[in-house]
Parts: structure tokens; sequence; C-alpha cells
């Protein structure tokens, strides 16, 4: 057993932006007005895949309270992404997907703005549409991009056609593996796409005073939107201002650049402020972030003791119409195809493949859901094959501290065994049930996310601090958290501390609320600046009680002499003095963790993610009832088991696991796109994209395993936003299967599929 | 076609001139000046926009605001502030049942009026009385047991 790290209970503090957010008075971007503000609408391809023959835009630039048109042609011509550029703000030549932008409109009322959409004249020719991924894969298939040859692609990124990068993870020799194998299990398993759906839909306001803009976007990555403005538009970097009033949740459906140049770029035209809010449906269709759709084949060789010699595989990924940052997505899906486990020989060759259909980017634990449901299902099948139990297998197979995984890395201290036994005993796996009901198990594996980020830390005169950071609160309460980190390096309460956060062109820089990194990197940094005050406030206090600096501590909100607690001053009292000369300023940085090395690492298309730093591990045990005549699954009972190292904040670090699970239930049985033959959603809204409800509640519970880990984030916290997302689906599949006799093979599992998997 | 109107809103009341198409969120949001009540979808699909109508729960973006003329509409603004919360907005941020807060609102409205109709609900009742009520973010369980604590406290 991991041992637990000796920690003080986590004193309780109520979030910095709570009272703002309980009654009404936190500000969203759309409850923001500018005096002369603009209301910009877009007008979209609304066809899949189009040459583009005319747009039109003079009907619309005549109608009365219309003041800016933008097309293609008024702003630079600049293509753009990560790794894969193949993007323009508009349309040009070409339409690839449905949600994508022809033209924007800045008019005096959002009525006035769609009235001028409409009269934009927009003709066509239509082009087979790509939307299957295996047939887009063929040779003679038509292509989404007919320049892909020309993109200035960066880093080692096989392509081919359709196929917009390409990645393996390898290791031994898959095919002597497997024909050593007593036994060979293979199976297929599909995967559709679905959404973040954050309940804020996006907005964006922009404005202009000289050379410089101001944009307050509901962005989970303000950086990144502020470069992506920069380099689309043309602008220097210190130009550009993002700032991010309160997020109304993101789930990676906000990460990355999305529309705050097309405002901006309005804005700039009109001189007038322009703001543009999304409906619902535009919020399902045109943002560059939805979940991947994705096939898996699996093929696992077997001895008859219970172990896995080898395993192939075959991913393919849908990317969409553009490469958001979907680049890595194989890597990291073939990395969850071979899961947490030991095994020998591996060879799994993943595809991001292009279709006409919205882009895929990072939603929450982007690929993992799907691939650990791919996975995982497959796993309790091997066990089946064998006739062992499910459970039993994976404490046989999963990977421990000091083995070996899929790409060769060995694994430190880890708390994988301890969440299977930890999730399994909670919920009593193994006792009797009724003959609808049964408890499926699944196993779960992320990375952390080491990266640079910095952070100011401050205490005025009176001894209050002043938080001030590049980092994103997208509701995780990670920002909220470092109040905690703060306060502690000080001996102070985390309630004296406010944050400052979100705003470019204040906090330093940080990646944003993605990669499940805030705590690891800017925690860090927050510790680092806490310390220099730490260290500035044991001199003063050194020279008033007449002690060495090195004998003061800090705590209960006062300096003191180490075992002379009489001797002592208060923290104000020395913010006092050093007010009047040198300032208690911290700035923090901090050196990332190291990503391990993996010597002789034999991956094709290495995107950087097959080695992973302070790796997280998960398991999920899913109680489910079944009503065999509606194919209707009931979740009744979710025991978690985590290791995201040390947990710091535990009723945020709670709140991260029940979301996790509640998202994780939609995705096994209701979340998935669907799309009409001519390749547009059919089901853009929320009546007909069902997210769970309070009445589908399950009761949750979690077991934090907290692994003393070394390379990771503050008192060895890893990441843990993500994590809990990516086993719930997969638990339940085991679940149903075991009631159904077999897998549900496709992902969501709805009544209708599990109905007929029964027959 | 427009029509002239006064809105009662947490106890102050407004002359509007409002066209009798738009919705009481619209004009809650634009013409008084009230944003605490969001928009989180197209059509009476999330219950950010909850708020009471005569004590009532609506949907305001599915009600029309001339509806509202002579009935008493209370809105997130009209129950605490921050330094003397309404023990549902205080148990909602010590439950944790707070992430990104756009929910916030109209589940803290929903809780509201069920909690003034039935001041000791069951677990179930709490969860099928904030059915309509969506929230990405929590997993409910949390939120569940910030209005479990607060019908106790308002008991
Ligand atoms: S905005 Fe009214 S129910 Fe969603
Ligand atoms: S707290 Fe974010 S939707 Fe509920």
């Amino acid at each position: 057993m991991a041992n637990a790290t000796e920690q003080k209970p986590a004193p309780r503090f109520v979030r910095a932006d709570g009272p703002d957010k309980v009654t009404g008075s936190g500000r969203y971007v759309a409850d923001m007005s500018l005096t002369g503000m603009l209301h910009a609408k877009f007008r979209y391809a609304g066809v899949a895949h189009a040459t583009i023959d005319k747009i039109d835009t003079s009907a619309a630039e005549t109608i009365p309270g219309v003041v800016s048109v933008l097309t293609a042609a008024d702003v630079p011509d600049v293509i753009y992404s990560p790794v894969v550029p193949d993007r323009r703000l508009f349309a040009q030549d070409v339409v690839r997907f449905e949600g994508e932008i022809i033209a924007a409109v800045a008019a005096t009322t959002p009525e006035i703005a769609q009235q001028a959409v409409d009269a934009i004249v927009f003709e066509y020719t239509e082009r087979p549409v790509v939307d299957d991924l295996e047939a887009a894969m063929a040779p003679d298939a038509p292509l989404v991009h007919e320049d892909w040859e020309s993109y200035a692609v960066t880093g080692d990124t096989p392509r081919d056609r359709n196929v917009a990068t390409f990645s393996s993870i390898a290791k031994g020799d898959a095919d002597a593996g497997m024909a050593e194998a007593d036994m060979v299990v293979k199976g297929r398993y599909v995967a559709d796409g679905c959404h973040a759906a954050p309940i804020e839909p996006r907005g964006v306001l922009a404005q202009w005073e000289g050379t410089k803009v101001t944009i307050w976007t509901s962005t989970q990555v303000p950086f990144d939107a502020r470069n992506g403005v920069c380099e689309t538009l043309g602008l220097a970097s210190n130009h550009v201002r993002i700032i991010v009033p309160h997020l109304g949740g993101g789930f990676g459906g906000k990460c990355g650049f999305h529309f705050e140049a097309h405002i901006a770029a309005l804005a700039r035209d009109a001189r007038r402020p322009v703001k543009l809010v999304f409906s619902r449906e535009e919020e399902f269709i045109a943002p560059d972030r939805r979940r991947e759709s994705m096939i898996v084949d699996l093929e696992t060789g077997l001895r008859s003791d219970g172990t896995i010699v080898a395993r192939r595989g075959w991913v393919a990924v849908e990317n969409g119409a553009y490469t958001a940052d979907a680049a890595f997505f194989p890597q990291l899906a073939a990395m969850h195809v071979a899961g947490p486990y030991k095994m020998d020989n591996v060879k799994i060759d993943a595809s991001l493949v292009y279709t006409n259909r919205q882009p895929s980017g990072s939603v929450r634990a982007p690929t993992a859901p799907q691939a650990c449901w791919a996975c995982e299902s497959h796993t309790d099948e091997l066990a089946r094959a064998l006739d062992m139990d499910p459970v039993e297998f994976r404490k046989k197979n999963a990977i421990d501290t000091g083995d070996t995984g899929a790409v060769g890395q060995v694994y430190d201290e880890i708390g994988m065994q301890e969440c299977i036994e930890a999730a399994t005993s909670a919920i009593d796996y193994g006792k009797d049930l009724p003959e609808n009901e049964a408890i499926g198990v699944a196993i779960g594996w992320w990375p952390s996310f080491p990266g640079p980020s910095g952070a100011f830390v401050r205490l005025d005169a009176d001894g209050l601090g002043q938080i001030v950071t590049g980092a994103q609160e997208c509701g995780t309460g990670a920002v909220m958290t470092l109040r905690q980190l703060a306060a502690d390096e000080l001996g102070m309460d985390p309630e004296d501390f406010q944050i400052i956060y979100q705003d470019t062109g204040v906090g330093p820089y940080d990646t944003g609320a993605t990669g499940s990194q805030t705590l690891l990197n800017n925690g860090r940094a927050v510790v680092d600046a806490a310390q220099q005050i730490a260290e500035q406030l044991r001199v003063h206090a050194a020279e008033q009680l007449e002690a060495a600096a090195g004998d003061i501590v800090l705590v209960d909100g006062a300096a003191h002499v180490a075992g002379s607690p009489d001797r002592s001053i208060p923290i104000p009292a020395l913010a006092e003095v050093a007010a009047e000369g040198e300032q208690l300023l911290g700035k923090g940085s901090g050196t990332p963790p190291a990503y391990p090395d993996i010597p002789g690492m034999n991956c094709v298309g290495d995107q950087g993610v097959a080695a992973w730093a302070a790796p997280q591990f998960s398991c999920h045990a899913v109680h489910v009832r079944l009503d065999p005549d509606t194919g209707v699954t009931r979740v009744l009972n979710v025991s978690c088991a985590h290791d995201s190292g040390t947990i710091i904040n535990p009723i945020a670090a709670h709140g991260q696991v029940e979301g996790g699970v509640m998202m994780g239930i939609g995705q096994a049985l209701t979340e998935g796109t669907q799309y009409s033959d001519d390749g547009r959603q059919l089901n853009a809204a929320l009546l007909e994209y069902k997210l769970q409800t309070f009445a589908d509640l399950p009761t949750i519970t979690t077991a934090f395993i907290q692994t003393p880990t070394t390379e990771a984030g503050p008192r060895g916290a890893k990441g843990l936003a993500e994590a809990p997302n990516v086993p719930t689906a997969a638990a339940i599949a085991n679940g149903i299967a075991k009631l159904v006799g077999q897998p549900v093979r496709k992902l969501p599992m709805t009544a209708e599929r599990v109905w007929e998997a029964s027959q | 076609m427009t029509h002239e109107m006064n809105l009662a809103v947490n106890g102050t009341t407004y002359p509007l001139t409002v066209d009798v198409s738009r919705n009481l969120l619209s004009v809650l949001r634009e013409e008084v000046g009230l944003t605490g009540t969001k928009q989180g979808c197209d059509d009476c699909e999330c219950g950010a926009c909850m708020v009471l109508v005569d004590g009532q729960p609506v949907n305001s973006c599915s009600y029309l605001a001339v509806q509202a003329g002579g009935r008493e509409v209370t809105t997130i603004e009209g129950l605490g502030t921050a330094d003397d919360m309404h023990p549902i907005q205080a148990k909602m941020l010590e439950a944790g049942g707070v992430q990104c807060g756009f929910c916030t609102p109209g589940m803290i409205m929903s809780a509201q009026a069920l909690l003034s109709d039935n001041p000791n609900p069951s677990g179930e009742e709490i969860r099928i009385g904030l059915s309509g009520n969506l929230c990405r973010c929590t997993g409910y369980q949390k939120i569940l047991q910030a209005i479990t604590e607060a019908a106790v406290e308002i008991r």
C-alpha cells in the first residue's frame, strides 16, 4: 500500500469567487456592455463540403444599422493552428464543415446583425462529404484538403492525404508475441463524437483604443487566445490584452483560439466595441473543440496463466475538417488503448483522419474516455476468455510500482493497484445482486503536464495579500486553491488573499485551464513567489526580535522565534515596516518537473505524449441496473479511487471527481453527436443532446490514494481535473456487458443499442 | 408592437416600454440591468434563467415579459447579499456546490421555490425538484448536500 503523505487537514475555506457567483453579481462575458457597443453575428457555411462560387455582401451592407461586414478578403491571409496549420479565420475557396465562418457582421442590434447575415448571398457547388473514417483513409477517397502537402507542418509528423497525423506506440515484437500466445482475443469498438457542452455559451467583446485592443472572452486559455489574435491579425503581443471575466465552464471546449480575432477585426473596422454571444446551437456547431469519434480494433494474445503476451491495435481518430490541437491525439489514444498494463510486446498504430465535420479538440481528457472504454471492454473480454474474474485479471496485469508500461516507461511509486483495491472494496464487489444488476469495473490513467508558469504575490502595508497570476479559473477551483498555497508558505489564512487572474496584460504567462495543469505549474509559481516574501518577512522579524533569520517561523499570522513562542510579531506589523522600504513583492516561476526519459523508445510520429510525467491512476466501480425490456441503464452507485498524488483542496478535489463521473455517465449512455448524411449535426440542442440531470444522480464515493510523487507539483500534487472523466464510461460498459452477455460495441450505449445487443 | 408596463423586480418597480414578443429574461438582463439571471440555451432546456414570479419558479427565457406585469418577480439579486447571504447561498459555497457558477443562480432560485413549497424535502424530492436545472461542473452531489443542509437551517 502506498503511504498517504502526512498532512495536516486542509482548512476549509470558501472560494474567493464564491460570493460573486451565488449572489449573481459575478460578471461573465455575456453580462458586459460598453458604450457604443455593436452586436456580432456570423454567417456559417451551412453545408459540409463545397466550393465557394460567390459571396456577395452588398445587400447586407445597405441594411440600416449594419456597421461592418467582413469576409476573408478583409483580414490578412494567414493559415494557422499548431503542428498542422490548415485553417483560416474565414473560408476561402472551399468550405469544409457546416460551422465554417464565411462572413461576420456587426450591427446596432443582434436582430439587425442576423438580418444582415441572412441577406448575404452565398453560392456554392457541393463536393462529396467525407464522413466515414475508414473510407476516408482509402487511397481514392475524396480529399478534405486538396492542398494538404503544402501545409507548413512542424515536428516529426507522418501524414498522408486524409490522414492529418499518424503516430504509433511500440515495444518488443507484437507479431512474435502473438504467435506465442495460447489464445488471441479480438474486438472492434466504435465511439461517436460528443461535446464539452459547458452551460455558458461563449461570448467575446472587443474594444480598440488606438493601436491596442482589449478582448473580454470566455476562453480557458487566455495566452493562446492572445497569440491567435496576434498571429491572424498581425499584431504585437503587447497590443492585445485578453481578459476573462468569470468563465462559465469549459471542459476543453473553450480551449484554443476561437472567435477573438473575428470580433477584434469587426471592432477595428466598425471603430466601436463589438460583442458576440453564442446561442446554444452555435455552441454545438461552430467551435473547433468537440470530442472526437473513434474506431478501435484490438487484438490481444494471452497465456493460459492469465498474463498478456502481446497487443496489436489500430485506431482511427476523427480530426474533423481542421486540425485544431488534435495532432497528438493518435498517440494519446494509442496509450489509452494499451492501458496501464504490463505487456512486453505492443504495436498500436493510430491515425488522425480528416472528415467534413466539426473539428475535434481537447475536450476533458481528449481521446481517453473512448479509448479507455475500448481497452477496458476488451479487458473484460480477455478475462471472460480465460474464465477469470475481471478484477482479478486487472490485479494480475495492471502495473504497480517499479513495473514497466507499454512504451518502456518504468513507473516510480504509483497507486494503481491500491486504486483497484479501494474502489472495488468500497462498493463490496462480488456481493450478491438482483439478476438485472451488476458491478462493472474499469481502470484508467492520465498524464500530468509540467510546463512554464508564473505568478506574483505581494503583501500590502496592512498585511493583506494579493496573488497576481496569468492562470485561468474555469470552475475547478484550481486558481482558488492558490490562496491556500500562498497562505501556508506565509503562515497566514487563505482568506487573507485575493487573486487577480486570467488577464494577459497583468499576470505572467500560464498555459491556462488545460491539461489539468494549473495547480501543478501555477501552484509551483505561487509557492516560489510566496517563499520570497517569507524570506523578506523573516529578515524583518529577525531584526525586530533580535534573532537569526533562519530561526524565524511564520505561523498563525505572526513571525515567531523557533522554540520561543512568546517572542513574536504579527505579520501586519512587519508589512507596515516593509511598506516604507523594500516592498513585499515576490515573483515566482520555478522549474517545471522533468518529463521522464525512456531510452530506446520506439514510437513513430512521436508527439510527446508517450512518456508521461507524474502519471495519475484511477479505478471506477459502477453498480448498474438494466431494464431488459427497454435497454435503459440506470447508474445506482459509483465508487471511485484516484491516485492524483497529494490532495491539497479536498472539497475541490471531490467536486472534480463527481463532475467527471456525471460527464462520464452522460458519455456512456446518452451523449453522442448525430449527423445527417450530408454532414450536418442533427441534435444540436440540449433537448436532443441529453446531459445527465439531477434526477440521474447516483451515489458517488471517492477515495484518494495519495501516493508520494517527487517529480510533480507542490507537495507532490499531480493533475486531477481530467482523470475522473476517463474510466466511468468503461466501467458502466462492463456492468452492462455482464447483464447483456456481451459488450455493446458502440458508444454511447443508448437504450436502443443496449437492447439490440441483448437480443 | 410595444407595450408600456410596470415591472416589479425584487421590491423595486421599473416603468418600461417593451416589445410584446420579448421574454422576461432579456428584459431583466438588458432593460432592468440585472444580469445575475443567465441564459444557457435557446429554449427552456437548462434552467439557468430560473426566476420566481409571485413565488413560482419559471424559466424566464420562455416567459413573456408582459405576462409579468402586475406580478412580483424575484431574481438571484433579490435573495441575499455577499454580506448577508440566504442560507441556500451560504450552504452552496460551504458544501462546494459552486464551480463555474453559471448554473448557480438558476439552481438557487429553483431550490428556493422547492424549499418554500416543501421545507423538509427528501433527497429524491430535491433531485426531482431540481431536474430542470443542468449543471455540467459539479455532478450535483454537493448541490444536493447544500440544499439538504440549507433546508435544515431554514426550518
Ligand atoms: S436559458 Fe432558459 S432554460 Fe435555458
Ligand atoms: S457550476 Fe458550472 S454548470 Fe454548475
